[in-house]
């Protein structure tokens, strides 16, 4: 096994690696940016590395800071997290040159299956189904129109490089197509560095369903289950579940799905930890979409239900050790949901709302898991996507999960900078969420169902009550309450 | 003492004496009670509230967002806001971020609803947009530059 690992990610991620790392005695060493000197990660790590300005161009994208890193405090391997360096063959290489264990798949997987419409082929090949479309990038707006018109609108417009929705548009008719495939294009541009975009026929209502893979370097290589992702905006998921209550009423479609997902992972030489992602049309035929090479943001709801700790089987795993769990050994238990707080204004097109924290209470208590990175104070950047931590609950049902999850949001004390977790009460007290009645459009659809909370004017007196004291004790005005009031006060405020 | 208060863009008005509060709201809902404040705790009616403050004008109730704010009415001038979309428009970034381009130059002629500036936060980016037709008589704003929020980016005539 390792004994110190490079920790080249930030946030809640970085703070799950090193608690992994802690759990199995090794050494953590968290790489940090400027923006990051005083993150949570670095408090809890018991190294830390600097590598460079807030930007990430310049610090956890930079291959060649984070390598010396590792070398500088003597990392035998590196764990890259999601997003940044994660899924970058580069990198994955650059690291086996240097003589350290990037942890996660092979260099050569990641670049079978990092590119979407290298993967889409290899899906076709492995038998795997697809959505049809073009299973290259678009040369240009010529062929783009051909393309979609042979396909049939709507059609979706997708990054080749892509993931998290980045680079993602939905065409209607053909006088969208030029406008899309520009914004498409300079979106994926910025954020992958590298601008093709290829096109899909839209599948419509889909559900989003993925599969855990878990592989070790002994051909040995199996399914976790799946994670339902259907609640998404901005084609970024905020809420995902394990079991999917799409497959209650569809028992044989986990195995399904899981033998295809294993298929393509297979055809690729996969290892570690992965995730193939599917769409799921209302008839339960399912269609592969892409594999993400890395561990996923929303790794703790398979966690919850099967038992396991994905992370520690990655670091095993790269450490050359047998996945000793056999197919037949993986079960499911109860229900678990998570969803993802994130520094955003619901009410305003989930705008990103950086901050410093005022105020931070965290909810606790049976069945809730929290994977944080923040604190009272910390400095929100304006420079990184704004997730902050995510909540999950664990319940026998997913009756029992959800009340769970909505007792934990109704303790969750978080002011200061703009969030969702009010949205995630509505969103959980909705009756076609609580149906399981998900799709990807299923935000769009709440918005338009929305009710506007019920008035509360009792709660606006208990507002109005501390502002207007701790308006007085804040400057010198005539006293006209006791001094235990405005201590009380200073202390809300501070 | 007395406050005057706006709670999501409603007024209202809270007396409190002692330990008695009476809160009255300009639709003439009113909430009478004896109140306990201790920290972040209120009980009112027997009822608890945890309130927090965050930053700005936002407090939160029991997991629920208002946006208040409390005036002495000592302080209260009268005469101030013009309505709205009429004569001089100082547009401002919506939340803090940097400024990725500037779409206009000073002395053009603009739309409504015209894209006149986009700032980008958390990869995320968010075009200002001119509130009115009229012509541009300022731009502060300046390519590549951190903004916060309610910065004044543009003025529009």
């Amino acid at each position: 096994m390792f004994r110190k690992v490079l920790v080249a990610n930030r946030g809640e991620i970085a703070v799950r690696v090193v608690r992994a790392l802690r759990e199995l005695g090794i050494a953590s060493v968290a790489a940090y940016s400027d923006a990051d000197r005083g993150s949570l990660a670095v408090r809890l790590a018991d190294e830390a590395a600097y590598v460079g300005p807030s930007p990430s161009s310049e610090s956890y994208l930079r291959i060649d800071r984070i390598l010396d890193a590792a070398k500088r405090h003597s990392a035998d391997a590196i764990h890259p997290g999601y997003g940044f360096l994660s899924e970058n063959a580069e990198f994955a290489e650059a690291c086996g040159a240097a003589g350290v264990v990037f942890i996660g798949p092979p260099a050569e997987a990641i670049r079978k299956l990092g590119s979407k419409t290298a993967a889409r082929q290899l899906a076709i090949a492995a038998g795997a189904p697809v959505v049809p479309g073009t299973e290259r990038a678009l040369s240009g707006w010529e062929e783009a129109r051909g393309a979609a018109d042979s396909l049939g609108y709507p059609v979706l417009l997708k990054a080749s490089a892509g993931g998290g929705g980045k680079g993602m548009r939905r065409v209607d008719g053909e006088s969208e197509l030029q406008s899309a495939l520009r914004d498409a294009a300079s979106e994926a541009g910025r954020a992958f560095g590298n601008s093709e975009v290829y096109v899909e026929k839209l599948v419509d209502e889909p559900r989003h369903i993925e599969i855990q893979i878990l592989g070790d370097h002994h051909g040995h290589l199996i399914h976790l289950g799946e994670r339902e992702c259907s609640i998404q905006r901005r084609h970024q998921k905020v809420i995902e579940e394990c079991p999917s209550p799409f497959m209650t009423s569809h028992p044989d479609l986990r195995e399904q799905m899981g033998q295809a997902a294993l298929k393509v992972a297979r055809s690729a030489g996969y290892t570690n930890a992965g995730t193939v992602e599917f769409l799921v049309d209302r008839d339960a035929h399912f269609y592969f979409l892409e594999v993400n090479t890395r561990l996923q943001v929303e790794h703790p709801v398979t966690e919850l239900a099967t038992g396991l700790d994905l992370l520690v089987w990655q670091l095993k795993i790269a450490a050359g050790e047998r996945l000793t769990l056999r197919q037949e050994e993986i079960a499911w238990r109860g229900s678990a949901i998570e969803c993802r707080i994130y520094a955003e204004d619901p009410n305003h097109d989930f705008m990103p709302a950086p901050g410093t924290i005022v105020h931070l209470s965290e909810p606790s208590g049976p069945g809730i898991r929290l994977d944080s990175g923040i604190f009272e104070g910390w400095n929100v950047p304006l420079e990184y996507d704004p997730l902050l931590a995510k909540l999950a609950a664990w319940g026998p049902t997913r009756e029992a999960a959800i009340r769970r999850l909505d007792r934990a949001l109704s303790e969750y004390v978080l002011t200061g900078v703009r969030h969702n977790i009010a949205f995630f009460r509505e969103v959980l007290a909705d009756p076609e969420f609580r149906g399981g009645r998900l799709s990807t459009s299923f935000i769009d659809r709440f918005f338009r169902r929305r009710k506007k909370p019920e008035d509360d004017p009792e709660a606006e007196a208990a507002a109005a009550l501390v502002l207007a004291l701790s308006s007085t004790s804040s400057r010198p005005a005539p006293r006209e309450v006791s001094r235990w009031l405005d201590s009380g006060c200073e202390d809300i405020l501070r | 003492m007395t406050r005057h208060v706006s709670v999501d863009g409603r007024s209202g008005k809270i007396e409190i004496e002692g330990s008695r509060l009476r809160y009255e709201r300009e639709d003439g809902v009113v909430v009478e009670s004896k109140f306990s404040l201790e920290g972040a705790s209120v009980l009112l009616n027997g009822r608890s509230y945890r309130v927090s403050k965050g930053a700005g004008k936002e407090i939160w109730v029991n997991g629920r967002l208002f946006s208040m704010e409390v005036f002495d009415p000592r302080d209260l001038r009268p005469g101030q806001g013009a309505s709205a979309n009429q004569g001089r428009q100082e547009i401002a970034a919506s939340m803090p971020g940097k400024v990725i381009r500037v779409l206009v130059a000073a002395g053009d002629a603009v739309e409504e609803g015209q894209g006149l500036v986009v700032v980008e936060a958390m990869k995320m980016q968010n075009e200002m947009k001119s509130p009115k037709a009229g012509r541009v008589v300022e731009i502060r704003a300046r390519p590549d530059a951190t903004v916060g929020a309610g910065e004044i980016l543009v003025v529009v005539e």
